[in-house]
């Protein structure tokens, strides 16, 4: 085929790959991606500069070759460099040593914090890996090992690759990789010793020279002198005295009254055990000459506390329980909670069966009888009905997933008004129940407009906490159940007996809240219209019907007779009325409606008597005078009346209406229609305009109503006289046009008694509804930006006591990243995960500076310097991964560290015997016979680079770097050497 | 028709009682001008699909009437918008005067703080002007405003303001991606299918 492709070029010589064994295969598939990645001549860099390994960018690249149907990754893992000029001079020099040879003498980046495992152990800047594939798989038999290792050593000898190429063997969690590295006249073996029993001989310096030395066979004396950097680490594990503070809070402490630092309306925040799990001092002697320190197997010159660096490590624990995100996690996790409030409750919770009946029957049934109330209701109301509360206590306790005293205490929080009902009497807490006080202006405080929550004094944000806490503590998503339906049944009691909701603003819902609040907000608009309904009827009753038609009404009046303070009668009269309200759910009968009105007649001065004819010439409903306008015709002053405030919407019924509306299309009828649609405040206004100024024109309204439809000309009349004639705009003279028409339409009504542009009784009931048929998951969902907005608030809180400029970086992201997710509906799952999840790691950041400011005593610290020093110290290691000490064991931080390893040594003065110890027995015989307890424990983890130059194999071939790592830690041991060799003449 | 239409934009029009905003509208979407429209009751509804460098996108324009007492009722269709036109007469100082007022209103009742604004002033067929187009243009700029002044009457600067108001819609991709997202999963896979070589492909590029 290749062949007849090309049948014009010359062919010389046919390269046959035809019988080409896997093996080779392999190895020229090695060699392309070797090319591919352009790892073929010399390798050239900078010399490394101190701690660039740390500091600067590395970088892999990945392909998949297989041998056979076996198949590896080969992967290329290089520290990314600029370009050096001096590229071009340094090819020039033939012979040179390849760039990672050079690199193994390399002091300028020893034991960096975060490496991949072979640039710990050789010091590469540069290197190509090939490892199985598959996870579990591995290169186990001898002699693959070595098909393997002849493979890259042919494809480095094919190619001129200079990069070191290793290969992994044995199981991937031993780390095992044997490699090699060519360069003219020069071959570098990488090999590798891992073990679990250490052979006594290398837990010492000595010993490891030994084998170092037997191992480049140097035949030359004196040898070439050893330069040695060694670091010991040490772990601390045992805090001592520095307990974790943050106990998980009491629940049953809340109970009692006593609420342990956990109250319902406030996140609780925190690590419960601690985010620091271990220090890790890493002593360091960087370079060390062979023969100026001992260590052997019963002296050692390696104190720690004279070590010439330390650097100290922090290890966090991983997802360390944090209180905040715990309650977090667990709300989210309701979301997707797919039961009904009656199927959590489940029907035996309550008395009756058809309860599920009962409690929409119930929602549109006047609540006159006590009979349908569940048992495990208990809400505010029951403060006031105290012989029923008393009946339920009896009953129901004990199937409710809430107990009375939780939900009591919640209750009261939700709705403080109740317990100034209990002190004072009923009507005081009207006053306290409007919740509008004006809102801080501040950028928290509006946090709300971004999340599409709720303000964070609200009553809605409130039980988005409780419902929070009671999730988390109380019985979960049944708890959550059974505090959502006392909720709904408070709500219900307030619309029926005219008590307004707390903790909600004034006025039409606010759409920048979440729907849940606008839906409470439209309760209490609903609640209001009632109330100001029912009194202004009361009122009349009370006045002018002393002999009542009905028996309730008459005990109304006679309460007022006993009580001169109108409003504490007002209270306790409507309670007497609260089991039989029926006619308040009604209109106001003509009669009792004209009395009201010739009663509010009379007060203006106008003797009237009750006229039901429409045509009314005394004037009724007046707000005020306009002040500047008068009549056209009569010349009266004008009035502007008293008018119905229009229909306030919840975002979801705007849509509903726009919706409509836009249905009507955009023809000539359809805009008509609209318009006709939209009329009924007009037409409302237009009567209550009449009936406040009786002979009133078109034109006097339009004055009021659209002055700029009024057009005034200043006119000289016969007499010579400036005279201002005024007419209606040529848009209002359009005959038949809707104004028009709406006015001859329009009959002298006042607003008290038109019909209701906003029918409360029945939009309250489908709020009513609407609350009960939400599900827990629901109630989540429309919560869930609540307690979004409310965690943040908390972590910003926390974070201003720490001032940590990574959080608040952070903080700010989530703030954004959050408005953009919830100001839409139903976000997605993913996202709102994500906002958890960064809220809880700055928890996390958080509590960890906290620990670590506890462990260092940076609050202890009196010299003002010092403290400034060890915050930074301790900022540096929530951000660093390691972080040296200034002055080592001398300065201030270093003599806290010492004396934190002092003190766990002391409490742990008798060390079990583990399998530590027992490995390092002689160490511990030479700690005896010094006489005292050391202020270290043994070392964690020694390491141990060992480097020279010498020539191998021959004495008379050319020196070459030399370098072999060691590290001992308790569960393994393993040496790594890199021995070159001069390749010239052998 | 719909097929190709890369968003739908809400429009919103307001501005003082008698300032010409029916007459904008009806000159945008009809091309004709009636020197006697009615005085709008509540809130109006038209729609347009304009083409906008290449891309169709379908606005649904809300009229408003401007009336002082109808101000309780309009502002709840402010939601959701994603482009305001803000209008005054330019024969009328007071109807200018008067913006400050409706400015305040949008921040108060607008879901979104991102809605683009155009400010028109109308009328500039008639001989009487009291606004001085400079004045106009110094107010636009303190509120980071596009302007543009028009007449209904003689079609001078209406379509342009329009246009104008999407492009800038559009090349705010915060504003109207989002809606789409939030138009339910059919509409969603089919917009991400065109973002291949679509309408979507087209503008992407552009960016």
């Amino acid at each position: 085929m290749a062949a007849d492709s090309e049948p014009e070029s010359e062919v010389f010589e046919i390269t046959d790959f035809t019988t080409a064994s896997e093996w080779e295969r392999f190895i020229s598939k090695v060699e392309e991606v070797l090319n591919d990645w352009k790892l073929i001549g010399i390798s050239s860099g900078k010399p490394l500069e101190k701690g660039v390994y740390t500091t600067g960018a590395w970088e892999e690249k990945s392909d998949e070759i297989s041998f056979a149907d076996f198949k590896f990754s080969i992967t290329h893992h290089y520290l990314v460099q600029e370009p050096s000029d001096k590229d071009g001079k340094e090819e020039l020099v033939e012979d040179a040593l390849p760039l990672p040879v050079q690199d193994l003498l390399c002091m300028n980046n020893d034991f960096p914090p975060r490496a991949h495992c072979l640039v710990r152990w050789y010091g590469l800047r540069e290197f190509v890996v090939i490892a199985p594939a598959a996870n579990n798989d591995a290169v186990l038999s001898e002699s693959k090992c070595n098909l393997l290792l002849s493979s890259i050593s042919i494809a480095l000898g094919n190619t001129g690759c200079q990069v070191p190429l290793f290969v992994q063997i044995h199981h991937k969690w031993r780390r095992m990789y044997v490699g090699e590295c060519q360069g003219p006249g020069v071959r570098t073996d990488f090999e590798m010793v891992h073990l679990r029993k250490v052979p006594n001989q290398y837990t010492h310096l000595s010993g490891l020279l030994d084998i170092f030395k037997s191992k480049i066979g140097c035949p030359l004396t004196p040898l070439p002198p050893v330069s040695m950097a060694i670091r010991l680490t040490y772990v601390l594990q045992d805090w001592q005295q520095y307990f974790w503070p943050q106990q998980p809070p009491d629940i049953d402490a809340l109970v009692g009254g006593e609420v342990g630092g956990l109250e319902f309306g406030k996140l609780p925040f925190g690590a419960c055990e601690d985010p620091i799990s271990e220090l890790h001092l890493a002593t360091t002697w960087p370079h060390l000459t062979e023969g100026i320190i001992v260590d052997n197997d019963v002296y050692s010159d390696l104190d720690p506390l004279q070590a010439p660096q330390w650097s100290v490590r922090v290890r966090k624990a991983d997802n360390p329980q944090c209180l905040l995100g715990d309650f977090l996690t667990e709300f989210f996790k309701l979301c997707r909670r797919k039961e009904s409030t009656d199927e959590i409750l489940g029907r035996s919770a309550f008395e009756e069966e058809g309860k599920e009946v009962a409690d929409i029957t119930h929602a549109l049934s006047k609540l006159t009888e006590p009979a349908p109330v569940p048992i495990h209701k208990l809400s505010v109301t029951n403060m006031v009905h105290s012989a029923k509360k008393k009946i339920r206590k009896r009953r129901g306790v004990d199937e409710s997933p809430l107990n009375n005293e939780v939900l009591n205490t919640i209750l009261l929080f939700l709705f403080p008004d109740a317990a100034d009902k209990l002190a004072d009497g009923f009507e005081s807490r009207t006053s306290t129940s409007a919740g509008n006080n004006p809102p801080p202006e501040n950028e928290d405080y509006n946090l709300f407009s971004q999340f599409k929550s709720a303000p964070s004094d609200s009553l809605t944000y409130k039980l988005a906490l409780c419902l929070c806490m009671i999730n988390f503590y109380h019985g979960g998503v049944k708890g959550v159940a059974h505090l959502w339906q006392e909720f709904v049944l408070e709500m219900r009691y307030r619309w029926e007996n005219n008590y307004l909701i707390p903790g909600l603003a004034n006025g039409p819902p606010d759409l920048r809240c979440c729907l849940l609040h606008q839906k409470l907000q439209m309760l209490n608009c609903c609640i209001e219209r009632k109330k100001a309904r029912d009194e202004g009827k009361r009122g009349s009753m009370s006045d002018c019907s002393p002999g009542g038609t009905s028996g309730d009404t008459g005990k109304g009046a006679d309460h007022s007779g006993e009580n001169p303070d109108k409003d504490k009668e007002v209270g306790k009269s409507w309670e007497s009325w609260s089991d039989s309200e029926e006619e308040f759910f009604e209109c106001l009968s003509d009669t009792e409606d004209l009395k009201g009105n010739g009663q509010e007649n009379g007060k203006k001065g106008g003797a009237k008597e009750g006229n039901k004819e429409p045509v009314n010439l005394k004037p009724e409903g007046r707000l005020h005078p306009h002040g500047k306008l008068t009549l056209l015709h009569p010349g009266e002053p004008l009035y502007i009346p008293i008018t119905q405030e229009p229909a306030p919407m919840t975002e979801d019924l705007l849509e509903e209406q726009s919706e409509v509306l836009a249905k009507l299309g955009t023809s000539a009828e359809g805009a008509h229609l609209r318009a006709r649609m939209q009329s009924a405040c007009l037409l409302s206004d237009m009567e209550s305009f009449k009936a406040a100024n009786p002979g009133c024109c078109l034109e006097d309204f339009v004055r009021w109503y659209s002055p700029r439809d009024y057009i005034e000309e200043e006119v000289v009349d016969e007499k010579g006289n400036v005279v201002i004639k005024g007419e209606l705009s040529a848009r209002m003279k359009i005959p038949s046009n809707m104004w028009v028409e709406a006015w001859e339409t329009a009959k002298p009504v006042p607003a008290r008694r038109q019909k209701r542009l906003f029918d409360d009784t029945r939009e309250a009931e489908k709020v009513l509804h609407y609350l009960a048929v939400q599900k827990p998951a629901d109630l989540a969902r429309h919560l869930l930006p609540c307690i979004i907005h409310a965690a943040v608030l908390k972590v910003k809180e926390e974070e201003a006591l720490e001032d940590i400029s990574s959080v608040k970086k952070i903080i700010k992201q989530i703030i954004s990243h959050s408005s953009k997710v919830l100001r839409f509906p139903n976000p997605e799952d993913k996202k709102l995960e994500e906002i958890i999840a960064q809220i809880m790691s700055v928890e996390a950041i958080i509590a960890r500076a906290r620990s670590l400011k506890a462990k260092f005593g940076v609050e202890k610290c009196e010299n003002e310097e010092e403290k400034e020093d060890l915050q930074r110290f301790v900022n540096c290691l929530l951000e660093q991964p390691e972080v040296s000490v200034i002055g080592a064991g001398r300065g201030p931080a270093g003599s806290i560290i010492h004396k934190l390893f002092v003190n766990a040594q002391r409490v742990s003065a008798v060390p079990p015997l583990d399998e530590e110890l027992r490995r390092s027995g002689s160490s511990e015989e030479r700690r005896l016979n010094m006489g005292a307890v050391s202020d270290f424990p043994p070392p964690t983890g020694r390491e141990v680079i060992l480097r020279t130059t010498v020539p191998r194999p021959a004495p008379y071939s050319k020196p070459l770097p030399q370098r072999m790592y060691s590290v001992l830690t308790k569960e393994d041991f393993r040496l790594a050497g890199a021995f070159s060799a001069d390749t010239t003449f052998f | 028709m719909d097929e190709d239409v890369l968003t739908t934009l809400k429009i919103l029009i307001i501005g003082e009682s008698g300032v010409g905003k029916s007459s904008l509208l009806l000159r945008f979407t009809d091309d004709t001008f009636d020197p006697e429209l009615a005085a709008t009751i509540g809130v109006d509804f038209k729609v347009k699909t304009i083409s906008v460098d290449g891309n169709k996108a379908k606005l649904a324009i809300w009229d408003t009437a401007g009336q002082e007492r109808f101000r309780t009722l309009t502002p709840s269709y402010y939601r959701g918008a994603q482009g305001v036109i803000l209008v005054y007469d330019v024969t009328r100082r007071d109807t200018f005067v008067k913006l400050d007022n409706w400015l305040n209103e949008l921040e108060t009742y607008c879901t979104r703080n991102d809605i683009v604004k155009m400010l028109v002033g109308n009328k500039i067929d008639k001989e009487n002007r009291e606004v001085d187009r400079n004045e106009g243009l110094k107010f636009a700029r303190k509120h980071s405003m596009l302007f543009i002044e028009a007449s209904a009457k003689t079609c001078d600067g209406v379509q342009c303001a329009f246009e104008e108001l999407v492009e800038k819609i559009i090349q705010t991709p915060g504003l109207w991606e989002s809606e789409s997202q939030n138009r339910g999963v059919k509409l969603s896979n089919k917009e991400e299918g065109y973002g291949g070589g679509g309408a979507c492909g087209g503008y992407c590029s552009m960016l």
